[in-house]
């Protein structure tokens, strides 16, 4: 490489830099023009249909599709980040509480298929502004999300428009809120097939003077219209009530083949009252109420030549509203579109670091996250049964890792290492020209010069994200050229082994295969934090919150090292200031702690004092419990800020902490799960009384 | 007839104009410049009117304020409002009524809770109600405005924390130094010994005056004696380990008083870390310092407070404040300004009215005008008041240099001046006199109808008479343990159906009953005649119900008296469905019977024509 020319990247690399969490404020900013030459199709619900038909057309042509999300935040509370001491469970309920509370801003989907003819890709980058607006009710918590400060920030930073967001963002409906509003679409159509006009009509008893003489005038106007129509019946029609001219609140048109009245500038009692008459009265009219397009009902007088005429009428009226409705949850459906398209069209995903992103799409449009990952992996392999991430990618191949030396491998740092000649095209230098070349097609303009665009805008990731894939391709072998166009990416030999692998945890290096569900470690990583992981055995850890603010981990190892012996004190770590982790170096000793913390605290004698631990129990508020109470406290939907508060919230009182100490086995878990469940339901049938007492008596009795 | 013809159109002109009203707009880059003209405006005002745009009310009906909610429940839900949702824009009006004239200066402050010092304050998330927030962009709301460039803040109880743990040194008055109390200790003389020789040898090696200015010698002197120039004098620093060193050598240093000066410098993250004494020439060099370090504790407060400098002025001028929803509005303040909120309304009364002693609440106000339910919005109060009160009010706004914004929302605060000058002159309240202080009639007769800490507790309320005065016709009041609440019945119940089911089920229904919907799956049950609340709680939990009762309840039907509810809202179990909130207060939380007498006296307000049955719209 010229030597020249690497010195004068390098200030533009550093604007790539970025750091791995979203919410690091210590981004060295790039001074970005708003209005960024790079050519992005941004998509609001004003363009969205226009956009949706051709996203179809090039979705289908794709070889593959790469995508990006933002979202308003990442992290609920401190201690739901990413840490040292959290098992592979743990980590998937982090991201599914993260993913359940936060909302997706935009979204970038950036379709790239292979033109053979000009030897490139054409990418077509889309930006998806979302909001989760209620189009039509939807039950459930979608009714409100949280924001990150941090995040927010993060964004406004890069130019975020949150107006356009707010205010014209696509609305969407997941597939379980579609089942559910069809369910009472059925319902509310289904009753009342029968009789539509039954049932608003009461006749209440108290009826003024006014009322009477309004019936009888309303009477008497429909008489005279029934009777010139059918007078007129073998005339042809004239519509001629204007000589008459007695109101312009009817007017004559034709409904459904019938004439119709149209009731207008009526008040609601009055409109009841005519429904009233014209029950009574007139066999041969009808009232019916039509919705005519924008959400303003219209009342109409139908004349109906006979009974059956009539059960005519109402159906189809009946069908027209239904169908109205239908219309409605189908435009409710919204960007959930675009997710239906990726998944019918079975395309290979490409996302970077995309578990959250994943999990957000499965929430936000397929339904509810599942408990646990194994449930999760087993519904998104249903949906997306080919997903790919470029940071796995990057990590698991060694000539990938070599040819990344060792830097960061987030996006804009890999983008700009991988792809310069795309990264810097503006400034065109023969040592770029080695790469894959991509165009970019926006509407009908491609063009293959721009400058670098909006980082953190969706669709710009996504096509950073797919660039990164194509060429890493390109570096391990895989011709586009002279690949046949039927053949699958999927398939070639050296994607295989890394197709549906995300990680479940970046840091750690926890990966989670989504085609089997199974969980490993980064086998190629070399740092100490996987020797470290190796060492973890999550029974023998204890929870301590609740103690001194004071006290810090170095104190705490200290003062219970002085009990169990320095050795058997393998570590104490921080989940935040309001709790430790202290890993022991057998499990009996998580229970040995335990008991000897509720001895403590039961006698209050002299020689209980001179304990050393009575420095951590001091302030009575200490509690300590095993490590099950803390996937129980990770589970829950609320998040205190605070992990004491968080503890206390959820309700880990110390007899539960003290059952969950004696499952010391970690194979034991799992059917002590079990056991905790049927005795928790046997304890309802007791009664309601002292449940948590029963429950603890019947496990201790089962355990031992 | 004349004069009432102008005072019409003048009115006209003023509906006409709306639109046009200028109001100040103020983000974070102009935030410093506008204060000192908005402390001008405060002081001239006699009132100050404040509305906020938040970004979220309740996203479940039932979380919503209700008839039938007490005091405490009331608190409760605006408690979880204010811990969760977070103030977009903060509208503030200082005003003044002279001869039914309006004077009035009407602000709006964008605000977002950005991290400035990267601690995590004031706030690492809060939530957002998805239909308010469209609601709010369809009045034309600028969220980039307030994310881009809102004025960020800390709390009363966020800077003192964010003090500690930035560490910023703090001058100890040398008057609040107290005595230590227990004995020195061996350990302790030792230190003081060791300390003191040191100051003093210090304190003689600065006086002689053979200074040095050998470089290596400087650094030895930093190394072995702590001493450093601090500005142009000289200072030494002494390492404490404990707060009690800290006592120790803040009184030795009073010994050397005449010209030293102590200044305590924090370790992040709590505690002190040292003790920089500073040596001074004179005593008037000594007042010189301390008042410079004075000045520069307060700019760092500044950079602390951000926007609640606006709340310590209005809290300072103890001027009246009107608001229309107080509970909101206040709890929103106290737990962004002042300090989380306390658990129970008399702490959340007391610690208010220590900032805020006088808030009028413009809604209570217009209860007290005959045959008028209180409207919901600041706007169709206006409305009403306009089509059934000739209460002509001229408004006066002074335009603002800057007041090119002409933004079509934010005129809140601005309407509130003006419904609330509209009210009182409706009730012959005459505004006009205010500002001479003597008016001590006017100051009681607002005072007792309307001061928010009063009305908040239930112990100095006369709620019973006023209530009974205003809705004489159609509010039937009810104990609260009159009440019951049901749920688990199926499916597209009505208010009408389920009391048809009811009534022929046990032999309580046989009275005078209602039944109201608080949402989908719950339901109130009203008995009107006492103690059939209890005899039914008892019946349906007893084994010996027959009939439909016994039918209903094997369908899933249960049913939980007032206290449960009261539980629910205690206890934070805010699930979107008020039944799956009941049924949790239920089984993880069995009641520890204490129903006090505290809370038989409550009562509520139960409003027959605001009966909403909710499946029936």
């Amino acid at each position: 490489m010229d030597p020249s020319r690497s010195l004068s990247a390098l200030p533009r690399l550093l604007c790539f830099i970025k750091t791995a969490a979203y919410s690091s404020a210590a981004v060295t900013a790039p001074t970005i023009a708003s209005n960024s030459s790079f050519p992005l199709k941004n998509v609001t619900k004003l363009n969205f249909e226009a956009a949706l038909s051709e996203l179809r057309t090039h979705v289908r042509a794709a070889d593959f599709v790469a995508v990006d999300l933002e979202m308003t935040g990442i992290t609920s509370a401190p201690w739901r980040e990413s840490l040292e001491f959290d098992r592979f469970d743990i980590r998937y309920l982090k991201v599914k509480d993260s993913a359940e509370k936060f909302a997706v801003v935009q979204f970038g989907v950036c379709p790239f298929r292979w033109d053979s003819a000009k030897n490139s890709f054409v990418a077509h980058p889309h930006n998806f502004f979302v909001f989760p607006r209620h189009e039509i009710q939807v039950d459930g918590p979608s009714s409100e999300f949280l924001c990150q400060t941090t995040s927010m920030e993060f964004l406004a930073k890069y130019q975020f428009d949150f107006n356009a967001c707010i205010r014209e963002g696509i609305s969407y409906l997941s597939r379980a809120h579609e089942d559910a509003a069809r369910k009472r679409l059925n319902f509310a159509y289904g009753d009342e097939m029968s009789d539509a006009s039954s049932n608003v009509i009461r006749d209440k008893k108290r009826i003024g003077i006014a009322d009477v003489l309004f019936k009888e005038r309303m009477k008497n106007r429909l008489h005279e219209w029934r009777d010139r129509l059918l007078s007129e019946r073998n005339m042809e029609f004239q519509g001629q009530e204007g000589s008459n001219d007695y109101h312009r609140q009817f007017q004559t048109i034709f409904f459904k083949m019938r004439p119709a009245l149209t009731l207008s500038d009526f008040t609601s009692h009055q409109i009841r009252l005519i429904q009233l008459v014209i029950k009574k009265h007139f066999e041969d009219l009808c009232f019916v109420v039509v919705n005519d397009g924008d959400d303003s009902l219209q009342q109409l007088v139908v004349y109906v030549d006979s009974r059956d005429d009539k059960e005519l009428l109402m159906q189809e009226v009946n069908s027209d509203q239904k169908e109205a409705a239908e219309m409605k949850i189908q435009s409710a459906i919204g960007f959930r579109h675009v997710i239906d398209l990726l998944a019918s069209e079975k395309k290979l995903i490409i996302g970077h670091n995309c578990f959250l992103d994943i999990a957000h799409i499965h929430t936000k449009f397929i339904g509810s996250l599942p408990s646990t990952a194994e449930e999760f992996v087993s519904s998104i392999g249903k949906h997306f049964p080919y997903i790919m991430d470029t940071k796995i990618l990057l990590n698991g191949n060694s000539i990938l890792q070599r040819r990344m030396k060792k830097s960061s491998t987030s996006l804009s740092s890999a983008f700009g290492l991988l792809c310069p000649h795309i990264a810097f095209s503006s400034q065109s230098n023969p040592a770029f020209k080695s790469g894959v070349r991509v165009e970019v097609q926006v509407d009908d303009l491609r063009s293959s010069n721009w400058n670098s665009g909006d980082k953190h805008e969706a669709g710009y990731d996504a096509f950073m994200t797919g660039c990164v894939f194509a060429q890493a391709c390109n570096l391990i072998g895989i011709d586009f050229a002279l690949r046949s166009p039927s053949e699958n990416l999927v398939d070639n030999e050296n994607l295989q082994k890394h197709v549906n692998h995300l990680y479940l945890s970046w840091a750690s290096g926890d990966i989670i295969d989504l085609s089997t569900g199974n969980r490993m470690t980064e086998s190629l990583r070399s740092n100490r934090s996987k020797k470290y992981q190796a060492k973890i055995s999550f029974e023998n850890i204890v929870l301590i919150w609740g103690f001194p603010t004071n006290l810090n981990a170095r104190e705490i190892k200290e003062c219970i090292s002085k009990v169990f012996g320095l050795t058997n004190v393998v570590s104490v770590y921080h989940l935040d200031e309001s709790a430790v982790f202290v890993q022991f170096a057998k499990p009996e000793m998580v229970s040995e702690f335990l008991n000897l913390k509720e001895n403590l605290e039961r006698h209050d004698d002299p020689i209980s004092v001179l304990h050393p631990l009575t420095k951590l129990f001091e302030a009575r508020t200490t509690h300590a419990a095993g490590y099950e109470a803390y996937k129980k406290i990770c589970s829950s939907p609320i998040s205190k800020l605070l992990f004491g508060d968080q503890a206390e919230a959820v309700g880990i009182n110390r007899k539960m902490a003290l059952i969950k100490s004696e499952t010391v086995k970690s194979q034991m878990h799992e059917a002590v799960e079990m056991l905790n469940e049927t005795t928790e339901i046997q304890g309802m049938e007791m009664g309601v009384n002292d449940l948590s007492s029963t429950n603890y008596h019947s496990l201790r009795s089962s355990s031992m | 007839m004349a004069s009432r013809f102008s005072s019409l159109q003048l009115q006209r002109r003023l509906y006409t104009t709306t639109n046009q009203w200028s109001v100040r707009q103020v983000r974070n880059s102009d935030f410093h410049s506008c204060l000192g003209e908005l402390k001008n405006h405060i002081s001239d005002s006699d009132f100050i009117a404040l509305s906020l745009q938040n970004t979220g009310s309740s996203s479940f009906p039932w979380h919503r304020l209700h008839p039938f909610d007490t005091h405490d429940t009331a608190y409760c839900k605006a408690k979880y409002a204010a811990e969760k949702f977070q103030i977009l824009q903060f509208a503030l009006c200082p005003f003044s009524v002279r001869e039914s004239n309006l004077i009035a200066h009407p602000y709006n402050f964008h605000l977002f809770p950005r991290d400035e010092l990267n601690i995590g304050m004031p706030s690492y998330s809060f939530s957002c109600q998805v239909s308010h927030l469209t609601s709010m962009a369809r009045e034309g709301f600028d969220f980039d405005a307030c994310i881009y460039d809102g004025i960020s803040y800390l709390s009363r109880a966020q800077e003192s924390i964010a003090k500690v743990r930035i560490g910023c040194p703090t001058l100890t008055p040398s008057t609040n130094v107290v005595k230590s109390s227990s004995k020195p200790s061996v350990a302790d003389s030792i230190f003081v010994q060791r300390v003191k020789s040191r100051v003093k040898n210090w304190k003689d090696a600065c006086n002689s005056s053979t200074k040095t200015n050998d470089a290596l010698l400087i650094v030895l002197e930093k190394l072995v004696v702590g001493s450093e120039p601090y500005g142009l004098r000289p200072s030494m620093t002494i390492d404490v380990c404990s707060e009690r060193q800290v006592l120790l050598v803040l009184e030795l240093l009073m010994e050397f008083s005449d010209d030293l000066v102590p200044v305590v410098i924090p370790a992040k993250g709590g505690g002190t870390r040292a003790i920089r004494a500073i040596l001074t020439s004179s005593k008037e060099d000594k007042i010189l310092l301390e008042k410079e370090l004075q000045k520069l504790e307060e700019e760092e407060n500044k950079k602390f407070c951000g926007f609640r400098e606006v709340i310590d002025m209005i809290s300072a001028s103890q001027k009246p404040i009107v608001s229309y929803s107080p509970l909101n509005d206040f709890t929103f303040i106290h737990s962004k300004f002042l300090a989380p909120l306390p658990t129970s309304i008399d702490e959340f009364a007391s610690s208010l009215h220590l900032v805020f002693p006088r808030v009028l609440d413009v809604k209570h106000l217009m209860s007290k005008i005959g045959g008028l339910s209180k409207p919901n919005s600041i706007a169709s109060a206006l409305s009403y008041l306009k089509n059934h009160y000739y209460a002509p009010i001229d408004l006066d706004i002074p335009v603002e240099a800057t007041g090119n914004d002409h933004k079509f929302h934010g005129h809140n605060a601005i309407r509130l001046c003006h419904l609330f000058a509209k009210v009182c002159s409706v009730l012959k309240i005459d505004l006009s006199g205010f500002q001479s202080n003597n008016n001590n009639c006017l100051a009681s007769m607002l005072d007792g109808c309307a001061n928010v800490p009063c009305s908040f507790s239930p112990y100095h309320c006369e709620r019973e008479d006023e209530d009974i005065k205003i809705w004489t016709k159609n509010v039937r009041k009810v104990s609260c343990r009159h009440l019951v609440f049901l749920w688990g019945f199926r499916d597209g119940m009505t208010a009408r159906l389920l009391k048809t089911a009811l009534e022929g089920s046990h032999e309580v229904f046989c009275e005078e009953f209602d039944v109201r919907f608080v949402d989908k799956k719950c339901a109130i049950v009203v008995f009107w005649e006492p103690g059939l609340s209890e005899t039914f709680l008892d019946a349906i939990n007893s084994d010996g119900i027959v009939g439909s009762l016994r039918e209903m309840v094997s369908e899933g039907l249960r049913a939980a008296g007032y206290e449960t509810y009261k539980r629910v809202c205690r206890l934070d179990l805010w699930e979107a469905d008020l039944a799956e909130s009941l049924e949790r207060a239920m089984l993880e939380h069995p009641s520890i019977s204490e129903a006090g007498p505290e809370t038989v006296r409550l009562d509520i307000n139960y409003s027959n024509d605001s009966l909403i049955y909710l499946n029936d719209l």
